[in-house]
């Protein structure tokens, strides 16, 4: 055979350009934007957050007026991002496991081989658009519900807690997409991942309540989703809860042992 | 280029790909060989880091994968599994790559072009035939422009036309100057891509050399001679100090080629019914081969009939 070696006319002589954490960022932004099941996600979220805000109130608004013994509305005007967490579970779950399941998390960690630069730029994009999307939702069921609450005399303004429940919702909901997707890049898996989210946030979360004592209290008080949910409601209607920046503050240190977990394993296995 | 060096990948207790050593140089097609199983996609892996060595290294252009600056720059692959969200286009998957190293959104429309895509790009691929699939694939490969090009079974699930565009295409990635490594378990099909060959059989390497040097080893050649006298003809044979095999009323001779055995014959005055080269195909090279990886199991039924019959 000939062995004569053909100049590389198209090899790069010159090292080629590094690429930046804001390609990364860049990519993650495209691939969260070009599947079907973000939009959905998200249209899902803003329908229950807002929507569901919005007819409890109206349901609720002469009851919370006249009778002495009912809850604060202020445990009522976020009322539905209880139910949105779901939507921020999914779409965090997805954004990670939906690349296990076809295969496509060898692709990514091929294009950046820094497994931990794709952990950061997920979690960059899907924290900011849960941020957004989230406050976005809780402003639009505050719009909703005091509406009706207006109506009957007990409406509130948008001030003081209601306001911090606003952002706070865009928060909690944020950090709740990146311990799902820290979930989901634990298990790789989409039905496994979504239902131990929602299985702590949403059944041990409320169980652990009915255990007697002080240890039932903190663990309740501890328990992600409790600890994180505080700072989404003005007034939370369990009142053995931790304080909004205090519960915030548990959310994220246990966020960030999952992360540190998750990390360590990504590493660690292949791909 | 692609060096690996005493590259060992170990799953649970069982090893896959055991301390083998390989270059792979740029300018020509390398065929990387070998049976269903036998370690070919464990190594690809390993060369794009998406699996870690046991032991042992591999490096692509002198450094390893999670090294490089801007990997789809400098090393483009097709993996085995398509590796694609079937819920995104064509485009929009080509798009996310090129995003992720900096690479112009103008590339885009250039491999969907040369992949004969551009018609379906809005499509989602989960709606792709197995062939188009393999077509975005190697759009994927190509994205960075990349002076090494990984093909893990490139011509899977692809028409005859479509495994003749890239037999060609691999050709002319070589031909412009880079690196080219092709997967296959047919023979066949690397002897009609390949420049090199890279033989694997349970996660070691069997042969590598050049495709004329691997056929000249291992694809054995004789000479078939049939003659009524044929006691007499192998008589004169065995004199000349060649090697002769009986197999039924043929002669296999090797040492000397055709022409030159009938001249010897001719000379004696023997009648000859038949003289024929026989070149035994790459296939059954690579047969020959894989076959001694497997040996262990062939003693070991030998030994239980042995043992049977006693």
């Amino acid at each position: 055979m000939t062995t004569t070696t053909l100049e590389p006319k198209l090899v790069q002589t010159s090292p080629v350009e590094r690429a930046t954490f804001t390609y990364v960022v860049r990519a993650e932004w495209i691939k969260l934007w070009t599947v079907r099941s973000t939009w959905w996600t998200v249209a899902a979220l803003v329908v229950l957050g807002a929507g569901l805000t919005t007819l409890v109130c109206w349901g609720n608004a002469d009851w919370l007026a006249n009778d002495p013994e009912a809850d604060s509305p202020g445990s009522f005007i976020t009322w539905g991002m209880m139910i949105a967490q779901v939507c921020a579970i999914v779409m965090g779950v997805l954004t990670v496991t939906s690349e296990y399941g076809s295969g496509m998390i060898r692709t990514t960690f091929a294009a950046v081989p820094s497994r931990g630069r794709v952990f950061a730029a997920k979690a960059v994009v899907v924290a900011s658009v849960l941020f957004v999307v989230g406050t976005l939702t809780a402003l639009l069921g505050y719009v909703g519900g005091n509406f009706f609450l207006n109506r009957a005399g007990i409406g509130m303004s948008l001030e003081g807690d209601v306001l911090r429940a606003m952002y706070g919702s865009g928060l909690f909901l944020a950090g709740l997409a990146i311990f799902s997707m820290t979930v989901g890049f634990l298990v790789r898996h989409t039905a496994a991942a979504v239902s131990i989210v929602l299985a702590l946030v949403f059944v041990i979360g409320n169980m652990v309540i009915l255990i007697p004592g002080d240890f039932g209290v903190w663990l309740a008080r501890l328990m992600p989703g409790n600890a994180g949910g505080s700072i989404a409601a003005p007034v939370p209607f369990n009142p053995d809860l931790l304080d909004a920046w205090a519960g915030l503050g548990i959310f994220v240190a246990e966020t960030a042992a999952l992360v540190m977990l998750a990390l360590y394993l990504l590493r660690k296995r292949d791909a | 280029m692609i060096r690996a060096q005493g590259l060992t990948k170990t799953f649970a207790g069982k090893t896959a790909v055991n301390g083998i050593d390989f270059t792979v140089e740029p300018g020509r097609v390398t065929g990387f060989l070998g049976p269903n199983g036998a370690g070919k996609s464990t190594t690809m892996r390993m060369i794009l880091g998406l699996d870690a060595p046991t032991s042992g290294t591999v490096s692509v252009r002198g450094h390893r994968y999670a090294a490089s600056p801007a990997p789809l720059r400098e090393i483009g692959a097709l993996l085995e599994a398509h590796a694609i969200h079937p819920g995104r286009s064509a485009r929009d998957h080509l798009r996310w790559m090129a995003a992720s190293n900096g690479i112009p959104t103008t590339r885009v429309g250039e491999v969907l072009e040369l992949v004969g895509l551009d018609s379906v790009a809005g499509q989602r691929a989960g709606r792709f035939s197995l062939g188009m699939g393999q077509r975005l694939g190697i759009a994927a490969a190509l994205i960075g422009d990349p002076p090494v090009v990984v093909l893990d079974e490139p011509v899977n699930g692809l028409d005859p036309e479509g495994i003749r565009w890239v037999r060609s295409l691999a050709r002319q990635l070589a031909d412009e100057g880079r690196t080219v490594f092709v997967s296959s378990h047919l023979m066949s099909e690397m002897a009609l891509m390949a420049d090199h060959l890279i033989v694997i059989g349970r996660g070691m390497i069997l042969a590598d050399s050049s495709l004329q040097t691997f056929m000249a080893e291992h694809a054995a050649s004789y000479v078939r001679v049939k003659a009524p006298r044929s006691t007499a003809v192998e008589a004169v044979l065995v004199d000349q100090h060649l090697e002769v095999k009986r197999h039924g009323d043929e002669l296999r001779v090797q040492g000397l080629d055709a022409a030159s055995i009938g001249d010897l014959l001719g000379a004696k005055g023997l009648v000859l019914h038949e003289l024929t080269l026989v070149r035994s195909s790459l296939e059954d090279a690579f047969m020959t081969l894989t076959a001694d990886s497997v040996e262990y199991h062939a003693k070991a039924a030998d030994e239980i009939k042995a043992g049977a019959r006693r």
